[in-house]
């Protein structure tokens, strides 16, 4: 595609960048916003580098968030003795979407798959088991994704706070038949988070 | 009883559009070397596995020059109509459905309209590495036994992550909470496969030989046995003791992938004794195995594909073959042969209605 201005190619260039946008669509984002007054495409631009530059992630559950606190942890109204454990941010948008779930997160931001690098130090676990520590946390609920990857890192953790008196349980495994939890339902969701699990023991 | 009626096939290897359709329970298929006999008979295998018999990329079975393709079976199961579409799109992505309606996951749809596949490579099955002969009972497993085909891919799954952690522990440190986990995950399924695979072989052995019998008219000093590490300890035991030497190896040296299903001859190696015609004859043993075992699990015979059976095995061999599948178990078969001639004179020996297919 040969575009008559390096300003226009390099803005589309950056949209290409983004997932799932390819170059048409880059072109066709980037001409909507050509024909907007400057003042609003400013206000977008500010908009994006404010939210990369601003953001913060929550010091206790990795969550996004304002401050140094996300809003859920510093909600004294929620169960501060309860932790979901998700894979990522968008996890916990879907849950709290459901509207079912009273306690806290922790985003361990990914799960255990040595096969594709991610080995337990690449992800938030220690600083979970500190806090479960710390915190005399009473309920682990782990919304993982229902899969072998998932079982190894419910698993995994589950055998690093062996020495800890915290109750350990899933939702309901099988939502959304081996897709992602983000991809379930409101209604199974919230259906699977209701109707939570113990986690078995595995081998003694 | 199941029993395909028709098939259509369109942009399916050398097939740009054709349909054919069955009246009876034998089929003949004849044409000369690549009039697409093989092909024919691995599109019926595709509706069954969802996939081809030869371990080829389904983009391979697209006719050359064109885009997609589609194999649609119309089948008789137990009285009721059936109908299973395989389509690959553009895209190359597979779509396959039970009377219109998508498989989510396609093992489920494994074992429905079960099939059994002779064709004239299979003799690796008798001579070459025990993967084959894991492949088979594993295919046969996947059949016939509900659950066997998922844990088997969540053994492979956890196997692999396993032996890259093993590797990644050769550079950094080794995690050893992380391996006592995969080590237990594996050990479950383990358990489980070994145990499916056990229970399956000490009623499936004595029916090879017995198979063997029937084809050979003698037994020829055969001994099949089972033979895996699992037999003598448990895997969660064979994991650790062999941890050392897996993380010195950087793979998982013991599991159900190394079991084996040994084949003798006079106390030797089949392989290494056996005459071409005793190693066709095992093979044919093997395979009537799997199908009277289908038979058996199923409670209805499933689809026999014969590709070139002819040039196998000697004419006494042969009519004990043919009138044992088309004659004493009711199956439906589909059988090809380069000679018209040939395939008519089998067929009128043994005596049983066919209906003739010229490519
Ligand atoms: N993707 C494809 N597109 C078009 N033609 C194909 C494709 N794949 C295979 N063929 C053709 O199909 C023919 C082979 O068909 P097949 O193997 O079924 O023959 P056959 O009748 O079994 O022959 P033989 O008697 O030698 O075993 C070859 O001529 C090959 O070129
Ligand atoms: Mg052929
Ligand atoms: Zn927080």
């Amino acid at each position: 595609m040969q575009l008559p201005s390096s300003l226009l190619e390099n803005a589309v260039a950056e949209f290409t960048r983004l997932p799932g946008i390819g170059k048409k669509t880059a072109l066709r984002l980037v001409l909507h916003l050509l024909k907007q007054d400057v003042g609003d495409v400013q206000h977008f631009g500010e908009t994006i580098a404010k939210l990369r530059r601003d953001i913060k992630f929550c010091q206790r559950c990795h969550n996004i968030s304002d401050g140094d606190i996300c809003s859920t942890c510093a909600n004294s109204m929620r169960n501060q003795r309860m932790i979901c454990v998700v894979e990522n941010i968008r996890d916990v948008i879907a849950i709290e979407s459901t509207q079912q779930y009273n306690g806290t997160y922790h985003v361990l931001g990914g799960i255990i798959s040595p096969l594709d690098g991610v080995g337990p130090e690449q992800l938030a676990i220690g600083s979970l088991v500190q806090r479960i520590e710390k915190e005399e946390t009473e309920e682990l609920l782990f919304a993982l994704s229902p899969n072998i990857q998932g079982d190894t890192t419910i698993y995994y953790i589950q055998k690093k706070t062996a020495h800890l008196s915290c109750r350990i349980t899933t939702i309901a495994r099988g939502i959304a038949f081996g897709g992602e939890l983000e991809y379930a339902d409101e209604m199974t969701l919230a259906r699977s988070i209701a109707n939570r699990l113990p986690v078995q023991q595995y081998v003694k | 009883m199941l029993q395909l009626r028709s098939i259509s096939l369109v942009q399916f290897r050398n097939y740009v559009e054709q349909d054919f359709s069955f009246s009876g329970r034998v089929t003949a298929i004849c044409g000369a070397n690549g009039a697409g006999k093989t092909n024919f008979l691995d599109a019926i295998y595709y509706l069954s596995f969802t996939k081809s018999y030869f371990s080829r990329p389904d983009s391979q079975s697209v006719h050359h020059g064109l885009q997609g393709m589609r194999i649609e079976g119309n089948y008789l199961l137990n009285g009721e109509e059936q109908k299973l579409t395989c389509i690959l799109r553009e895209t190359n992505r597979k779509e396959f459905a039970l009377n219109g309606e998508d498989y989510k996951k396609f093992s489920e749809h494994i074992g429905k309209f079960p099939c059994v596949m002779i064709a004239p490579d299979d003799v690796e099955l008798v001579t070459g590495s025990s993967e084959e002969r894991r492949r088979f009972i594993d295919t046969i497993l996947s059949q016939s036994q509900p659950g066997y085909l998922s844990w088997l891919i969540d053994y492979n799954k956890i196997l692999q992550q396993r032996n890259s952690l093993l590797k990644a522990a050769a550079e950094h440190h080794l995690d050893e909470s992380l391996l006592d986990t995969f080590d237990e995950q594996l050990s479950e399924k383990g358990q489980l496969l070994f145990a499916a695979r056990k229970e399956f072989l000490d009623t499936f052995i004595p029916l090879v030989n017995e198979s063997y019998k029937n084809i050979a008219e003698k037994d020829d000093d055969i001994f099949i046995r089972y033979d895996s590490q699992l037999t003598q300890d448990q895997m969660r035991e064979l994991l650790l003791t062999n941890r050392q030497r897996d993380l010195y190896l950087q793979r998982t040296g013991c599991g159900i992938h190394k079991d084996e299903l040994e084949l003798l001859m006079a106390g030797l190696l089949f392989k290494n004794l056996a005459s071409q015609g005793q190693r066709k004859s095992l093979l044919f043993a093997l395979k009537l195995a799997e199908f009277e075992t289908l038979r058996q699990k199923k409670g209805l015979a499933p689809i026999l594909l014969l590709d070139d059976v002819f040039e196998k095995l000697d004419a006494q061999r042969m009519h004990n073959l043919l009138s044992k599948v088309c004659v004493k178990e009711k199956a439906q078969v589909f059988i090809t042969d380069t000679h018209a001639e040939r395939l008519r004179q089998q067929l009128d020996k043994i005596g049983v209605e066919y209906q003739l297919i010229e490519l």
